[in-house]
C-alpha cells in the first residue's frame, strides 16, 4: 500500500470523509498527510465548516424587503 | 380578568395574514433552491395550502415560520427527486469545473498555491452578510451540482438516499461533491476570507 498521498488524493479523501466511513488504511494515511501538511489541515478544516455553515443557511428564509414608506398596503 | 380568548375566525385571520407575510419570503427561498420560477411556485403553493389546511400541525411545537420552512423543504426534495431524474449524466459547466479543480494542483498532486487557514471562520456564520456571500458563491455552482449539494448539506439526506432519488452512483455522487466543495471553499476564500487576511 503507498503510504503518502498526494495533496490532490487527500482533498478527495477530505470530501469523502464528509459522507462517508473511511476505510482504516485511508484514515491512517490521512493522519499521516494532516501531520506534515499545512495546507491541508487547512482543507480540512475549511470543509468542516462549510458544513457548518450550511447548516445555518437559510434554515428560514430572510424577511422580505421592507416596503417603501408611504405605500399602500 | 384573563386577556379575551381570541374567535376562530380571528385566529384564521391571522393565520392568513402570517401566510401573506411569509409568501414571498418563502418563495425566495424556493426560488433559490429550484432556479425554476413556475416550479418554485407550485411548492410554495402546496406549502401554503398544506398550513390553510392542517393550521394544528405547528401550534406550540414551533413558530409558523420555522414549521412552514420544514414543510417547504419537504416539497423541494420531493420536487428535485422528480427532476433529478430527467438530468443529462453529466453537463460541460461540471466538465470545466473539474478541469479548474485540477488546476489547482501540480503534476505531483501538490497545491500550486497553498490554501492558507481562514480567520476566526465561526465568527463569520453570525454575520448575515456573510450568509449572503456563501449564498451567492451556492448559486454560482452548475445547477445540478448546486441542487445536489444542497440535497447533501442543507437537506442532510446520505449520499446513499441523493443516489438513488438522482439515479446516479455512488462513486459520481462523491465526485460531485468533491466539486462541489472545492468550489465552494475556493469561492469563500476568494469573495469572504480572502479580504480578511
Amino acid at each position: 500500500m503507498k503510504l503518502r498521498l498526494s495533496c490532490q488524493e487527500m482533498s478527495r479523501l477530505l470530501s469523502a470523509q464528509q459522507d462517508t466511513d473511511l476505510p482504516a488504511p485511508d484514515r491512517a494515511r490521512m493522519r499521516l498527510h494532516l501531520v506534515m501538511c499545512e495546507a491541508c489541515r487547512n482543507v480540512d478544516e475549511q470543509m468542516a465548516f462549510l458544513r457548518r455553515a450550511m447548516r445555518g443557511l437559510a434554515d428560514e428564509p430572510p424577511d422580505p424587503p421592507a416596503p417603501p414608506p408611504g405605500s399602500a398596503g | 380578568m384573563g386577556h379575551p380568548v381570541p374567535t376562530t375566525n380571528a385566529m384564521v385571520k391571522t393565520l392568513e395574514s402570517e401566510l401573506a407575510e411569509l409568501h414571498k419570503p418563502l418563495l425566495r427561498f424556493a426560488q433559490l433552491q429550484l432556479r425554476d420560477e413556475a416550479m418554485a411556485e407550485d411548492v410554495v403553493s402546496e406549502t401554503l395550502l398544506a398550513l390553510l389546511e392542517k393550521p394544528e400541525g405547528f401550534e406550540g411545537r414551533s413558530a409558523l415560520r420555522t414549521y412552514a420552512t420544514g414543510i417547504l423543504k419537504f416539497k423541494i426534495v420531493d420536487a428535485l427527486r422528480r427532476r433529478g431524474r430527467e438530468q443529462p449524466i453529466e453537463t460541460a459547466d461540471e466538465q470545466s469545473l473539474d478541469d479548474a479543480i485540477d488546476a489547482l494542483f501540480a503534476a505531483d498532486g501538490h497545491w500550486r498555491e497553498p490554501p492558507a487557514a481562514w480567520p476566526q471562520p465561526d465568527r463569520a456564520l453570525e454575520q448575515a452578510q456573510f450568509m449572503a456571500v456563501l449564498q451567492g458563491c451556492v448559486d454560482r455552482l452548475p445547477p445540478r451540482l448546486g441542487r445536489l449539494f444542497m440535497m447533501r448539506e442543507w437537506l442532510e439526506l446520505s449520499t446513499e438516499q441523493i443516489c438513488t432519488e438522482m439515479d446516479i452512483t455512488a462513486n459520481h455522487c462523491g465526485v460531485m461533491l468533491y466539486r462541489a466543495r472545492m468550489q465552494l471553499r475556493e469561492c469563500l476564500d476568494v469573495r469572504w476570507f480572502g479580504g480578511a487576511r
